[in-house]
């Protein structure tokens, strides 16, 4: 069994990290020459966030935070372009298209019946999600291709 | 043969695109149900695949599904949802809706091109 | 890096290095297979598309990259129901002539015999399931020469990605669970598989005899005494009217004549040329 708790049901670092392993050899790195290393140091700020909400018997958000280097390298992967072709547009689009197939994959480890909203991207140095009383309750942070991006999961107590 | 691309992103248009047309497609986009309803009510003949997101603004991909399963006239038309939702009951749901296959996001050009040979819309990769 | 289209003399060159170096055939019509396979491998030799890359390789005749296009071109055994005519005549032929013949015993007897991860180890066991009357029952026999893979095989434990590659929707969701972040294969199916580690270059193991056995994509690798052993060896686990399937660039013919290839749906066959009639029982 992968590592998921009985109790909780929460997807664990592990669980999360066979995600985004498989995004990242499905797009980001398909030659296996571009990994995301993990460092686990945590940048003091990013300039681009994807994040996508998880509603239902389980109610929480996956995030993606990158420098815009990282942001604009992925969306040259995943569009097949040079880095400098890719318009701010790209970027927008490529990271909600990132947090979205992160967040479809973390929901599929929930209880059943939640329901993934659509992406909300923001591009600005510094930008971060939170959510008041939201807990993290995983977190990947590393390098790819010298640049920082992080990934993590955060999980909200919700009454009724 | 003519395929229509189903989804909100256009990141994953562009991806999905890129791999039909590799396989001889012609290949139309539209950014959600009602609009890729709208694309096919304005084409001469209808697609001979529709590759089909399931989280969208408008109108989602499963409504896409069942309204086209409705149409008569979009009987032979291949439906092949492509989407992050992974559970195995949604996979069921779409099957029941009347999608013929389910390709997972995220799936490499392969994949999606071994689920197009499964459907017989292009020589099985077999013997090359 | 876009699909440029490839040069109707690099395709040609590419046809004739795989005819050459696998014996396969490669079709006019498969350049969406080519660019799919290659470019990859372009990027990482830092040519600007497919149609350089056998450019490049053409002129230089590297053979470092000569086997590296040959490898990506041929090495796919990671899909499901692989190359899928060998499972339809499973389906159509095989399964129906064994069941005419069997009908007193009721089991069938599969030897996967370089299983590799698994996936054509389960593809089998689908197979049979789905066609086997109710009162029949089958056992299928999964080896490989690492003992990695036979490990990896065994847990029945697939990634997203892997789950993609030639499963049908509906299968998926039939026979296997989701388990984490990955999917299990169900125990209707792993009950019936057993799996252990052999080379098949040494003399088997003592083992009854087998129904079918899939010897796919495994000669090629091997010079032509190995092969011979090979075959023997695999003659020697075959039941008299049992049926052999190999990889489309492979053959006995000219490595052993106690096989003959046999039809058997779209693809070919091999079974055992017999100097006795087949045995009772």
């Amino acid at each position: 069994m992968s590592g998921i708790a009985d109790s909780t049901l929460e997807p664990s670092d592990i669980d999360l990290k066979e995600i985004v392993d498989q995004v990242w050899e499905s797009y980001l790195d398909p030659d296996g020459t571009a990994p995301l290393v993990l460092t686990g140091t945590v940048p003091e700020k990013f300039d681009a966030t994807g994040s996508i909400s998880i509603t239902g018997p389980w109610h929480g958000h996956v995030v993606v935070a990158t420098s815009l280097g990282a942001a604009t390298g992925a969306a040259a992967a995943f569009l097949a372009m040079e880095p400098d072709e890719v318009s701010e547009e790209d970027v927008a689009d490529a990271l909600g298209e990132l947090v979205n197939i992160i967040g479809g994959n973390v929901k599929s480890m929930l209880p059943p019946g939640c329901l993934l909203a659509l992406p909300h991207v923001v591009v600005a140095t510094g930008a971060v999600s939170r959510w008041p009383g939201a807990t993290r309750i995983c977190e990947l942070c590393g390098q790819w291709r010298g640049e920082p991006v992080c990934i993590s999961l955060w999980h909200e107590k919700r009454e009724g | 043969m003519r395929a229509l691309i189903v989804d909100d992103s256009r990141t994953m248009r562009r991806i999905v695109r890129r791999i039909v047309e590799g396989c001889g497609f012609e290949a139309v986009e539209a950014g959600d149900g009602q609009a890729a309803l709208d694309a096919i009510g304005a084409m001469d003949r209808p697609p001979d695949l529709a590759l089909v997101d399931w989280n969208m603004p408008v109108m989602d991909g499963l409504e896409f599904v069942s309204r086209a399963r409705a149409q008569p006239a979009l009987r032979a038309m291949t439906i092949v949802m492509v989407t992050t939702e992974s559970e195995q009951s949604q996979i069921v749901r779409a099957l029941a809706a009347g999608a013929h296959e389910y390709v997972i996001k995220p799936f490499t050009a392969d994949s999606m091109i071994d689920k197009l040979a499964l459907l017989g819309l292009v020589p099985n990769g077999a013997s090359l | 890096m876009t699909a440029a289209v490839i040069p109707a003399a690099e395709f040609a060159y590419l046809a004739e290095l795989l005819r050459r170096e696998s014996s396969i055939v490669l079709g006019a019509d498969k350049e969406y297979l080519v660019q799919a396979r290659l470019l990859p491998l372009a990027r990482k030799v830092g040519a600007g598309n497919v149609g350089e890359l056998l450019t490049q390789v053409r002129l230089r005749s590297d053979r470092a990259t000569i086997q590296s296009i040959v490898d990506a071109m041929t090495t796919n055994e990671t899909s499901w129901f692989r190359d899928n005519e060998p499972f339809a005549a499973l389906h159509s032929t095989v399964l129906p002539a064994l069941l005419a013949a069997r009908s007193a015993q009721r089991h069938l007897r599969v030897w996967s015999a370089a299983c590799s991860s698994g996936q054509e180890t389960y593809s089998l066991a689908i197979t049979l399931q789905e066609f086997l009357p109710t009162g029949w029952t089958y056992e299928i026999l999964a080896t490989d020469i690492s003992g990695d893979m036979v490990a990896r095989a065994q847990t029945g434990q697939y990634s997203q990605i892997e789950v993609n590659r030639g499963l049908p929707a509906r299968m998926l969701v039939h026979y296997f669970t989701r388990s984490g972040a990955h999917w299990e294969v169900a125990p209707a199916l792993r009950r019936h598989v057993q799996f252990q580690r052999l080379n098949l270059v040494a003399p088997p193991p003592p083992t009854a005899p087998f129904d079918v056995v899939f010897l796919r994509n495994v000669l090629i690798y091997f010079d032509i005494a190995t092969k011979k052993t090979v075959l023997r060896h695999v003659a020697r686990l075959m039941r008299p009217d049992a049926w052999l399937f190999l990889g489309a660039a492979e053959s006995t013919i000219g490595v052993d004549d106690s096989f003959r290839r046999t039809p058997a749906g779209r693809t070919f066959a091999y079974q055992l040329n017999l100097a006795k009639p087949p045995e009772k029982g």
